[in-house]
């Protein structure tokens, strides 16, 4: 992720005080996400795997 | 009988009961200890002296007359200071709750050791938030390993494997969303539990990550840990999580049956191909395998996801949990965390909700991994740190050891997994090994536990800090 990216995305997040107060860890935490999404993205899956916890009805 | 504060929770208990020691002496010993020693360890946040006093007095009391509340009557225990307990603040070792209101009610955890007699101590130091540490910038120092004050004790729940360590009292309370039971209890020489997600109850315990987050024990040997979660496991209709064991939950019954006859699966790609681990982890691994191969178990090479796979759907979920938790305080207040929560709390707002769900559907693929291979074997042996615990005044070995673990992965699968000593390295730090079972057969892993238990003697390893 970009560094013009980051700081978009954490405008819109309402992160201003902390991009104004701790631009090197608002960094930190965009480069770490990225590096978790992107191993996410590149792991094969199908579409009938449904995500966990699946959605239970419970009669109460 | 072993010095008090060696004093493991069945031979207090037992003591106890018949009438060899009071509650009063074991608590005094323990608050003369901790005063003398935690100077130097930081385990606590909180002593709360007066309060376990009387609870002795009143434990005292009730065996006098030879009554007792339940299996731990009388037993100290302290409590991770993310975890309710009346009357005292909980702070998450965190500014954001320096000041804040006491607790009006104990956690559904704190409550049933409660009932079962054990009188708590106090609480104890976390990571901040159960996530950013060890940290100096925070209102209270990290605790430190009682095997070498210049080293971390692992985490989150550092307190408790700190103050087990060093002899403050023989049960703790930790909580576990990618390894905060389990490491500290590698880093520590004690035993720590992962259970099944859901045997044990949530409610009163602040959160982390709502999907991986666990309650465990923490001892200083298996057959305590194994007492420890009979009292905690149960359904609570409070926690949404919470689930009824199907098992019978006296996980002490089984504990010596010995291995002959179980499968037991070696994970040996987590510490060989997809992290390396120290040489020294990995030959503590290869003699746990041996020796319980030895004692008559079956050691079958098993394949799981990449290390790293698990580690990344991991921290994808609990970043975006964690995110929903703490955004607005990460908004108005960023200067009231410690600069490592901030950073790894705040990774959360550059995750989208298709990576959320994503991760979410990877976690289904892997509980299915991971329930195909424990078709074939009884439990798995897998590594729990890759490194020895690295000195605490290095924030750069620090981050580089901080993902180098394999414990996540049963965050991620829900299936219990307890961490335990593999003996120690040459420079006397401790080294580690993992458990890892079907879902609610925690019995089974106890068992193995208590077989490598027995035979290599782990159970004797003290710091000689600690006095």
């Amino acid at each position: 992720m970009d560094e013009r990216t980051a700081e978009a995305i954490a405008r819109r997040a309402g992160l201003e005080r902390a991009l104004e107060a701790f631009p090197a860890d608002v960094a930190a935490a965009a480069s770490s996400a990225s590096n978790v999404t992107d191993r996410v993205r590149r792991l094969s899956g199908t579409p009938s795997s449904e995500p966990w916890p699946p959605m239970v009805v419970v009669r109460k | 009988m072993s010095e008090l504060h060696w004093m493991t929770a069945h031979v207090a208990a037992a003591a106890i009961a018949n009438r060899e020691i009071s509650p009063i002496e074991l608590v005094e010993a323990l608050l003369d200890r901790i005063e003398r020693l935690d100077p130097k360890l930081n385990a606590f946040i909180r002593v709360d002296a007066e309060a376990a006093l009387r609870e002795a007095r009143a434990a005292e009391a009730e065996a006098a007359q030879r009554r007792s509340r339940g299996p731990l009557h009388g037993v100290p225990v302290g409590i991770k200071d993310i975890i309710d307990v009346s009357g005292l603040p909980t702070t998450c070792h965190s500014k954001i709750f320096e000041n804040g209101v006491a607790a009006t009610a104990d956690a559904e955890c704190v409550a049933r050791l409660r009932a079962a007699g054990a009188i708590i101590l106090g609480k104890l130091s976390t990571h901040e938030f159960a996530l950013g540490g060890p940290s100096f910038d925070l209102p209270w120092p990290p605790a430190r390993n009682p095997w070498n004050r210049d080293h971390h004790p692992g985490g989150s729940s550092s307190g408790s494997g700190s103050g087990l360590a060093a002899g403050f009292f023989p049960m703790a309370l930790g909580t576990d969303t990618g390894g905060s039971v389990r490491n500290p209890a590698s880093a520590c020489a004690i035993v720590g539990t992962k259970p099944t997600y859901g045997v044990v109850s949530r409610r009163g315990v602040f959160p982390l990550a709502y999907t991986l987050d666990h309650v465990g024990p923490m001892t200083r040997t298996v057959a305590d840990n194994a007492l420890m979660l009979g009292v905690l496991a149960g359904h609570d209709p409070l926690d949404p999580a919470s689930v009824q064991p199907p098992k019978s939950c006296d996980y002490v019954k089984t504990l010596e049956h010995g291995v002959r006859g179980l499968r037991i699966g070696f994970v040996r790609h987590f510490h060989e191909t997809d992290m390396p681990a120290d040489p020294e982890v990995a030959a503590g691994l290869d003699r746990v395998a041996l020796t319980l191969r030895s004692e008559g178990a079956d050691i079958i090479d098993v394949t799981l996801p990449a290390l790293e796979d698990f580690s990344a759907v991991n921290r994808v979920i609990l970043q975006s949990e964690a995110w929903s938790i703490h955004s607005e305080w990460l908004r108005n207040r960023p200067g009231d965390y410690g600069r490592l929560a901030r950073r790894r709390l705040m990774s959360g707002a550059f995750i989208g909700a298709g990576d959320y769900v994503l991760a979410s559907r990877q976690r289904s693929q892997m509980i299915g991994d991971v329930e195909t291979a424990l078709r074939k074997v009884d439990v798995l042996l897998c590594a729990s740190s890759m490194d020895p615990p690295c000195r605490i005044d290095e924030p750069e070995e620090i981050e580089r050891t901080y993902m180098r673990q394999a414990r996540a992965p049963f965050n991620v699968t829900g299936h219990p997994a307890l961490a335990m000593p593999a003996g120690l390295s040459r420079d006397g730090l401790p080294l580690s090994v993992q458990f890892v079972g079907r879902y609610f057969d925690e019995a089974n892993l106890f068992r193995v536990a208590r077989a490598w238990e027995r035979a290599a003697g782990t159970d004797a390893l003290h710091p000689s800090l600690a006095g």
